[in-house]
């Protein structure tokens, strides 16, 4: 049993998933194991705070809190071929020259309303996307469907049912809606 | 020695042989050994017990690595199957990978299978409607395949038989293109679907939206409660398989069933090479399979053999079961065996809106799926530049929307307080196409599989006939969607390859006559009395509906035709 928590302990939780931790860490990896992507601490911290700007901590848990980067890691790595991947690294790489040009800050040093205006002009609607952008369509996408899939909006919220038991065609639209 | 031998060979014979042990294999296991015949059912796979082999049926999307989605690499080991809607995290572990069993498509064709216990019963989409005489009489009246050799009359009795069993919802809509069975109650249509049904009805006499009629236990009767399956939960996750055993599968149903008996012996992991013809006796005596395991090959004895592979590995197996008597595989004097495979055309869908009824929207789950057009065209007489028809699902829904162009405490707020979107309605078709002798499989000359079986070779297209049947229900969906007042049509025509409507016929079809037909009217043999096929390889056309119902009631008569010619000694 003992064996059993310690393995438990180990296990990150992303989301509501368990994710294995990384031995690389100690030598400034990612804190999971990536089979595809090549992403040091850095990079996993700046993505952190960039999914916590799409959706913060307010009253309620924000990306952080839910771990919400390392869902994205996840997905990236292993849902996304190699030109999405190469897209998703160089544009979190080129963000944090973004951010100086723009506000002579990285995006960590910038304020919060800077912050969300880099992501903002980011996710306006263009036909084709360089870099930065194809990252954060990625991003904010995967943050996202982490966000609605995750335990948290799933079950503490009560807003996935497992076992329905029930159909009801004519159901009044003035009743709760369901988010997920 | 000798002695051992004996005692080899004893325990390696039995009264009944069923090869598969999917939907169709299932029932004959059932009925078999009801009837107090030793029956040996061989799967190719591996075993999956009901409930214990469920690994993910109880599983919150977020408890799942990806949220459902295929990994990247495992999608790419599996480029065939991956085009199969049910194909996602949550299953994945049901259905086979490509590499692992090859077969040569000479045209594309989604060959979608599922190795295990059960077979693709575990995974069926459960739609579940009987055939008419409108269907049985198809191929005569049209001048197309052979005529089947029964009539409505004979299978109706066997469709109650299973529908009472199984445990089939739907209500009573005295339609005589798609007759009334034995029900557990129906689920509804909601709202929009039920406001089609009645503009359908206003507009057009003889087109009609009914309740689809789903292998789900609305309402278990004693019969059900005794397999050991309760109510349907409407949990919509069928594919994981079912812990209340909400749905009809060989695994939470005939196959416990049977096992009840003491009759039942299951072997997993034995993949039937071919049958063993006796050139003396004139009848098979026998199922020769490679242990996937071990790679042994063992020879099992029986006095009537049921083959219950999979339309397509059922072709296999007899086209590899050779002989002096049979040098183009068992049974096949006709030079018919792997021709005439028919499939159903799921090539277009249709979808729109619709602004109304806003005051509603639906609450839970329909097992059922929404509704069904029965076919409309061509019924009772010829009447476009195309033969036959098309079914159609039918269903609407209303999804929740929510604006996620913002990012921070708006985005959270959007997210977290949808609003409801319109009502979404969407159609599917599902048309019957021809059987030819230009559609067909066979065994290729020199390519083997992983246990020195002959791959399969498949060559079934689309045809003009599908061609005119697609456009013309593209244009009916249309005209019908606008006079409901639907907006924003969108036809989808991108076509799939055939094969990937997973309901693959023919090639073992049933026929009047030996010299253009494989099986009698008893799905028996003509030229090998003891051997019976009631999967849809037996299938003469394809008519609309779903098919697994009509192999169910075939196995069961069967059976019971079988049973009593053993106990006259005519088998």
């Amino acid at each position: 049993m003992k064996r059993r928590s310690a393995i438990k302990n180990l296990l990150i939780i992303a989301g509501g998933i368990a994710i294995l931790p990384s031995c690389s860490q100690e030598s400034g990896g990612a804190s999971i194991q990536l089979n595809n992507l090549d992403i040091n601490q850095t990079q996993e911290d700046l993505l952190a705070e960039i999914t916590e700007t799409i959706i913060p901590k307010t009253d309620s848990p924000g990306a952080k809190d839910l771990k919400l980067h390392l869902f994205v890691l996840k997905m990236v790595d292993d849902c996304h071929n190699k030109d999405d991947q190469k897209i998703f690294t160089d544009g979190l790489n080129a963000i944090d020259q973004l951010s100086k040009k723009r506000f002579s800050k990285s995006f960590n040093e910038a304020s919060l309303a800077q912050r969300t205006q880099l992501l903002q002009f980011l996710g306006s609607d263009k036909e084709t996307k360089n870099d930065v952008e194809g990252f954060y369509a990625i991003t904010k996408r995967r943050t996202i469907q982490g966000f609605l899939n995750s335990k948290y909006v799933m079950k503490d919220l009560k807003q996935y049912e497992l076992i329905p038991g029930r159909y009801n065609g004519y159901a009044s639209a003035n009743e709760t809606i369901r988010i997920s | 020695m000798s002695n051992i031998n004996i005692d080899s060979i004893k325990e390696r014979t039995f009264d009944a042989i069923v090869i598969g042990s999917g939907i169709s294999g299932g029932w004959a296991a059932k009925e078999l050994t009801e009837k107090g015949l030793k029956t040996l059912v061989l799967e190719r796979g591996r075993d999956v017990k009901h409930v214990v082999d469920y690994p993910t049926t109880n599983m919150y999307p977020y408890e799942f690595e990806h949220r459902g989605e295929v990994p990247l690499a495992t999608q790419e080991a599996a480029p065939i199957v991956n085009r199969c809607y049910a194909f996602r995290e949550d299953a994945m572990h049901f259905f086979v990978k490509d590499n692992e069993h090859p077969y040569i498509q000479e045209k594309p064709f989604d060959w979608i299978r599922g190795y295990q216990v059960g077979g693709k019963s575990l995974l069926w989409a459960r739609q579940t409607q009987r055939w008419s005489d409108y269907d049985f009489e198809g191929p005569a009246r049209d001048g197309f395949a052979v005529d089947w050799p029964i009539r409505y009359k004979d299978i109706a009795p066997w469709y109650s038989y299973v529908e009472k069993f199984a445990g089939i919802s739907g209500n009573k809509d005295g339609l005589k293109e798609l007759p009334d069975g034995d029900f557990l109650p129906g689920y509804p249509l909601n709202a929009v679907e039920d406001y089609f049904k009645g503009v359908l009805k206003t507009k057009y006499p003889n087109r009609h939206v009914i309740s689809a009629r789903c292998a789900h236990l609305s309402k278990p009767n004693p019969i059900h409660i005794e397999q050991g399956r309760v109510q349907c939960q409407n949990r919509i996750l069928c594919q994981r398989g079912c812990p209340f055993g909400g749905y009809f599968s060989s695994n939470s149903s005939t196959l416990p069933w049977a096992e009840k008996t003491g009759n039942l012996t299951l072997r997993p992991f034995s993949v039937a090479h071919s049958i063993i013809y006796d050139e003396q006796k004139g009848k098979a005596v026998g199922v020769k399979i490679i242990d996937t395991n071990t790679k042994e090959e063992i020879d099992y004895f029986a006095r009537i053999i049921f083959v219950n592979a999979a339309a397509l590995n059922t072709n296999l197996i007899l086209l590899n079961s050779k002989s002096n008597r049979f040098p183009n595989g068992l049974g096949n004097d006709a030079d018919v065996l792997g021709k005439y495979v028919a499939f159903h055309n799921y090539s277009a869908r249709i979808s729109a809106e619709y602004d109304g009824l806003k005051e509603f929207k639906t609450d839970g789950r329909n097992p059922a799926g929404g509704g069904y057009i029965p076919r409309f065209r061509n019924v009772a007489k010829q009447e476009t530049n195309f033969l036959r028809g098309y079914a159609a699902g039918f269903s609407a829904y209303r999804g929740s929307d929510r604006d996620v162009s913002k990012v921070g405490e708006n985005l959270k707020t959007q997210l977290l307080n949808p609003t409801l979107g319109p009502w979404r309605v969407g159609s599917h078709m599902m048309g019957e196409t021809l059987p030819k002798e230009k559609n067909f499989v066979a065994l290729d000359s020199s390519k083997k599989d992983a246990w020195d079986i002959p791959l399969l070779k498949i060559s079934i297209d689309y045809d003009d006939n599908d061609v005119k049947m697609k456009a013309d229900y593209i244009e009916q969906l249309t005209e019908m969607f606008t006079e409901a007042g639907f907006k924003n049509i969108q036809a989808n025509t991108a076509g799939q390859a055939p094969g990937l409507d997973i309901h693959e016929m023919g090639g073992v079809r049933m026929g009047n006559d030996p010299k253009t037909s494989m099986l009698n009217k008893w799905n028996q043999l003509h030229h090998c009395s003891n051997v019976f096929v009631t999967d849809g390889a037996c299938m003469t056309s394809t008519s609309t509906q779903n098919p697994s119902l009509t192999y169910m009631a075939f196995s069961a008569r069967s059976v019971d035709y079988a049973v009593n010619e053993m106990k006259k000694n005519n088998l």
